[in-house]
């Protein structure tokens, strides 16, 4: 097992929340500290537990790490950074305007593109200005910015006068309109981010066909960016000590196809592999198990150990939300979590019940939904693809509104249409259709819009009732939809979630954003626990015992109804 | 050399591409203000979110928020509110700024391309 080759001065990592990036960034730095070097750590990610993992209270200036010399690490959080920019740009005005206009102000500072933008600014202050780290031979990031804020800031049009412009400009860059004094450090973070010789980035991914297909897309975005000197590394490769626990020999098997089948551009890049640690890589010592060659030796564990409470699985839930009668059902989290095959599970068993149930899935392969469609009488499966949806959404776009603009302008509302908030309007907008079905049926979807997303909708769509006077753009259902959204009787929310770190962090932060537009999730479900599944492999075990905190506080804390599944293989798309 | 000045509400953009259906109507009222500093009128464009200090500035403006938020956009003429709640159209626009038939000017799009210089 080895980790990153670390033969340049900036190293990034980046893949989904979850796969590593912080236990790759802190080992790979600590074993170059080992070797003499002076290394900095920085961490840019909202949901970084880079304090717990290294050990130390972090603050957004360097601190050195006790017990690794030459080892320090800074801690950025962008919605901080966000935040603090909102602060710079409303605080004078409370009190100067009514409240309505400083809400309205407010959020206008809350979306992805903002925390983005934000993110990458503290991304240039270090990358950009030799100075700020002129004394590391090494820095070291635990995430990396993304295509779409690169592609945004290396387009000449978003630093002409289009954005302050006297016809307004469409752009993401819009809300942080005061950075154009930043330009000259944004292009030197860009050319440095570029540049094979000073900079490397690696994609983290688990040896899982959909975490390899997620740094495929990304590979391919970073090298038409001219970002090329990449690596990818494979984390938490899992072989079962001795055959016979199936469900040892499953994720052994899982992991295995999933490198056999990798994508070939992929597999071309140079490569490392380090192993599946059972307890979470928190402390130095962990750290370097990581670089180890010898295989992870299980700890000694009570057997009786579990979760204080532990819950059962979805068929309390299923009972509840099966009692209305009707109404929308959905299924929210990051990538990776298993929104899919939760919808499906709940489509296929309300519709078991006799009801009538249409299963909306983003889901491209929907394998699990072309299994069920057959044998389940009653349940319709219906499809969003988010390509087509935002292929149509951008070409009415640019139809409608691109063709007022000239070359740049038009650049930058193409670059617009490529934010992730434009994927989210599109897919909000079949969205939106799909949940109109819930009044006379059930419809369970696996997809949702960011309460950010719902709260901006929301405000453009009082907006042209009030101020154009008219509804003719706005679909009725559209109009009704936060409301039956808001509507706890109408539509159950449930967040999916993994019993980890990471995904427990992301999950919570989505609850906010939901509760920001007045939404209340119905239930969290915890999925892929080895806690629940059985197994006895010593390391699995020992990985379910890791769990029990994560799956404690979900349910005494985060979640008024908690659901638990066990690890199954058929997760895996 | 008269002034026009408009207050938008908070938007994260003006074309309405962040709204659930592009605004047809913003994309409109952009072309027509184009046109408008093509007749030799200042204009001024200030969106809530962005330049709050011009908002802050204006006493009237501040007024006019606190009577409804629906109140904006506002459209100021030399310093003078001249409508609220709405964007004004072309032709409503040349009245108020008393200027002649609206005739000669075709709708930006239909008269030259986008490199030719009225619509850009």
């Amino acid at each position: 097992m080895t980790l990153p080759v670390a033969d340049t001065r900036y190293l990034f990592f980046t893949g989904k929340g979850g796969v590593g990036k912080t236990s790759l960034s802190c080992a790979t730095g600590l074993a170059l500290a080992e070797a003499g070097k002076k290394v900095l750590i920085v961490s840019t990610d909202p949901a970084s537990n880079l304090d717990e993992v290294l050990g130390a209270d972090l603050a957004a200036a360097p601190t050195p790490i006790p017990n690794a010399p030459g080892l320090f690490a800074l801690n950025i959080d962008p919605e901080a950074a966000a935040h603090a920019y909102k602060e710079r740009m409303v605080g004078p005005y409370r009190g100067v305007l009514p409240a309505a206009a400083i809400a309205s102000m407010e959020e206008q500072f809350s979306g992805a593109c903002t925390v983005e933008i934000a993110a990458f600014d503290e991304f240039a202050k270090l990358l950009g200005d030799p100075n700020a780290t002129g004394d590391f031979d090494h820095v070291i990031f635990d995430t990396a910015p993304t295509g779409h804020t690169l592609r945004l800031l290396t387009l000449p049009s978003a630093w002409t006068d289009f954005i302050a412009s006297s016809t307004g400009g469409a752009s993401c860059l819009g809300p942080l309109a005061g950075l154009e004094k930043q330009k000259a450090l944004y292009a030197a973070t860009v050319a440095q981010l570029s540049n094979p010789s000073t900079t490397t980035v690696i994609l983290v991914g688990r040896p899982e066909r959909s975490a390899l297909r997620e740094a495929e897309r990304t590979r391919k975005e970073l090298v038409d960016l001219g970002v090329t000197n990449l690596r990818l590394a494979l984390n938490g490769i899992f072989t079962a000590l001795r055959p016979g626990d199936p469900v040892a020999d499953a994720m052994t098997a899982r992991g295995r196809n999933a490198q056999l089948d990798m994508p070939k551009a992929l597999a071309d890049l140079p490569r490392t592999a380090t192993p599946f640690v059972p307890a979470g890589t928190v402390g130095l010592d962990a750290l370097r198990a990581l670089s180890s060659d010898r295989p992870t030796a299980p700890l000694p564990v009570a057997a009786a150990n579990t979760a204080a409470n532990m819950p059962g699985g979805l068929d309390p839930l299923i009972d509840q939300i099966a009692a209305a009668g009707h109404g929308v059902v959905m299924t929210l989290g990051k990538g990776g979590v298993g929104k899919t095959t939760i919808a499906a599970a709940i489509a296929v068993s309300l519709a078991r019940g006799g009801h009538r149930v249409v299963l909306s899935t983003t889901d491209p392969a929907a394998h699990v939904a072309a299994a069920v469609e057959e044998s389940v009488p009653g349940l319709t499966i219906t499809r969003i693809d988010p390509e087509r949806e935002v292929a149509n959404y951008r070409d009415e776009v640019l139809a409608k509104a691109g063709k007022n603009l000239d070359a740049a302008g038009r650049a930058m509302l193409e670059e617009d249409l490529r934010s992730p908030c434009t994927e989210e309007i599109a897919v909000f907008r079949a969205f939106a259709r799909t949940v109109e079905d819930g009044k006379d049926q059930f419809v369970v979807l696996d997809t949702a819009p960011t309460g950010h997303t719902i709260l901006l909708l929301d405000a453009a769509e009082s907006y042209h009732r009030e101020v154009m006077r008219t509804q003719a753009d706005m679909p009725e259902a559209v109009r009704k939809l936060l409301p039956r959204l808001r509507d706890p009787d109408f539509t159950k929310a449930l967040i999916v979630t993994l019993p980890e770190a990471t995904p427990v962090h992301e999950a919570e932060r989505l609850q906010r954003d939901l509760a920001r537009a007045g939404i209340e999730p119905f239930a969290w479900v915890v999925n892929q626990s080895l806690l629940a599944s059985g197994t006895e492999d010593p390391l699995l075990v020992q990985r379910g015992q890791y769990e029990i905190p994560f799956i404690d506080r979900v349910f005494a804390d985060l979640s008024p109804r908690t659901a638990v599944i066990p690890w199954r293989t058929a997760m895996d798309g | 050399m008269m002034k026009l000045e408009v207050y938008d509400p908070a938007m994260c953009c003006s074309t309405g591409v962040c709204g659930p259906e592009v605004d047809p109507a913003l994309v409109r009222f952009a072309a027509d203000l184009q046109w408008l500093a093509e007749q030799s009128v200042t204009v001024q464009r200030y969106n809530l979110s962005q330049e709050p200090q011009a908002f802050a500035a204006n006493p009237a403006i501040v007024k006019e928020m606190e009577a409804g938020m629906d109140r904006l956009p506002i459209i100021v003429l030399d310093g003078r509110i001249v409508s609220t709640g709405v964007y004004l159209s072309r032709d409503q626009l040349a009245r108020k700024l008393g200027l002649g038939s609206t005739e000669a000017a075709k709708p930006a799009g239909s008269c030259c391309s986008s490199k030719s210089g009225c619509c850009s």
